[in-house]
């Protein structure tokens, strides 16, 4: 069962480090951010996955602390664009 | 099964050097911040595998909501405010500035010091030994709490956490020192989206963070990790002006600032005497003092981090000199 869960866990590191290459190329800001967006989703995935296969209930503390505020940068990033000129 | 461990832990320490590395060398800086928030990301996930939820806790609310945000902001800000990085900035493409070969060095040189002292420190400790676990683990009855990490923070070593306290508080002095002015930016038109996601959000952080400075005396979690938190809603309110400081707002930001330190170093003068120490909390009393303590340090934190982000004292700069005039 573990091998299986240890299995997932890689196959979502890896789609974010594939996932990696739209921030490097780009080539626009917001396509990059969405990708470290997409990124937040898969940590958290991980993170569950963890949580299973480490027996540590804390580590689902850590995954809700992901998905609330993996939107914060966002925010940010959609704020400070539209006031490009203040 | 240990296979599958190994090549999974490989594969993340390797994301973790690589995405530093990606970091510090890509010529876009935009690019150089969004794969920072990643480097954080991982690296949260590292300090899972090497079993320290407190720290991945500690990193995963500092690095996914604060650090963005602030370094975005730097960035606008070196753009389009002082102007000071202005060549490019139609295509949103910022030229690395050229830096002098000495200071480079001198960085390098330095970067290599702490380096060298820290692999000689790992190797010149004891190899497998015991640790501090069993002192702590004996002391933990006399503690408050019954998380060893809250127990080491916030009693037997409380010195330094209040230190940590203060250098927070040292940075929001400076910043205020540093820049005043009113913000003039406008609302932004955030529409219908922002509107679902901050009715759903704001309310949940609020929670979320509670209940993390509420845990923190028996499970990872705590005033650092709580105040994080909070901190994030102050950042989306600031953002989407929702709240925008004023003047009249100082007096209570200065009380809010100096909570934590000032009941930290309160509840530690008070505590000794009578044959304590400093820091020396009665048995009886030691959960609700630490609770006390906790609770003022969690508000603290969570206001200085959204004033720091905020960035200015605000009250109307006195002379616009070489802010506006580019």
């Amino acid at each position: 069962m573990t091998i299986y869960l240890y299995a997932i866990a890689t196959l979502l590191l890896l789609s974010i480090l594939a996932g990696l290459i739209r921030v490097l190329r780009g080539p626009r800001p917001a396509e990059r951010m969405m990708a470290a967006q997409l990124f937040g989703t898969a940590a958290v995935a991980i993170l569950l996955i963890l949580s299973r296969i480490m027996d540590s209930p804390a580590l689902l503390d850590v995954a809700v602390v992901f998905a609330l505020l993996a939107a914060v940068t966002l925010v940010a990033f959609v704020v400070l664009a539209s006031r490009k000129v203040s | 099964m240990t296979d599958a461990a190994t090549l999974f832990d490989l594969l993340l320490a390797g994301s973790v050097i690589a995405l530093a590395i990606a970091s510090l060398t890509v010529r876009d800086m935009f690019a150089a911040i969004v794969l920072f928030v990643i480097f954080g990301l991982l690296s949260a996930l590292a300090w899972v595998r090497l079993s320290a939820p407190d720290v991945a806790l500690a990193e995963a609310a500092i690095g996914t909501g604060v650090t963005g945000a602030l370094l975005l902001k730097t960035l606008h800000h070196l753009r389009y405010v002082t102007g000071k990085l202005g060549e490019g900035q139609a295509r949103d493409l910022t030229p690395i500035a050229t830096v002098p070969a000495g200071v480079i060095w001198a960085n390098a040189a330095f970067c290599g010091m702490i380096t060298l002292g820290l692999a000689l420190a790992f190797l010149g400790a004891p190899q497998a030994g015991p640790g501090f676990d069993s002192l702590v683990a004996e002391a933990m009855p006399a503690s408050g709490v019954d998380h060893p990490v809250t127990a080491v923070l916030l009693n037997f070593r409380a010195y330094d956490t209040l230190m940590e306290v203060v250098v927070l508080l040292a940075a929001v002095i400076a910043v205020w020192q540093i820049e005043r002015g009113l913000s003039d930016a406008p609302a932004p038109a955030l529409g219908e989206v922002w509107q679902g996601f901050a009715r759903l959000t704001l309310p949940a952080i609020v929670v979320v963070g509670t209940y993390l400075l509420w845990k923190g005396s028996e499970a990872p979690g705590g005033a650092f990790q709580g105040g994080a938190v909070l901190a994030a809603v102050g950042l989306l309110l600031l953002l989407s002006r929702i709240y925008v400081p004023r003047p009249a707002h100082r007096g209570l930001a200065r009380w809010a600032f100096v909570l934590g330190t000032g009941a930290f170093a309160g509840v530690a003068l008070l505590v000794s005497g009578g044959g304590r120490v400093a820091f020396e909390y009665p048995a009886q009393h030691a959960y609700s003092l630490i609770l006390l303590i906790e609770g003022l340090v969690t508000i603290s934190i969570a206001v200085t981090l959204a004033a720091l982000f905020h960035g200015r004292e605000p009250v109307a700069a006195p002379a616009p000199e070489g802010r506006n005039d580019t």
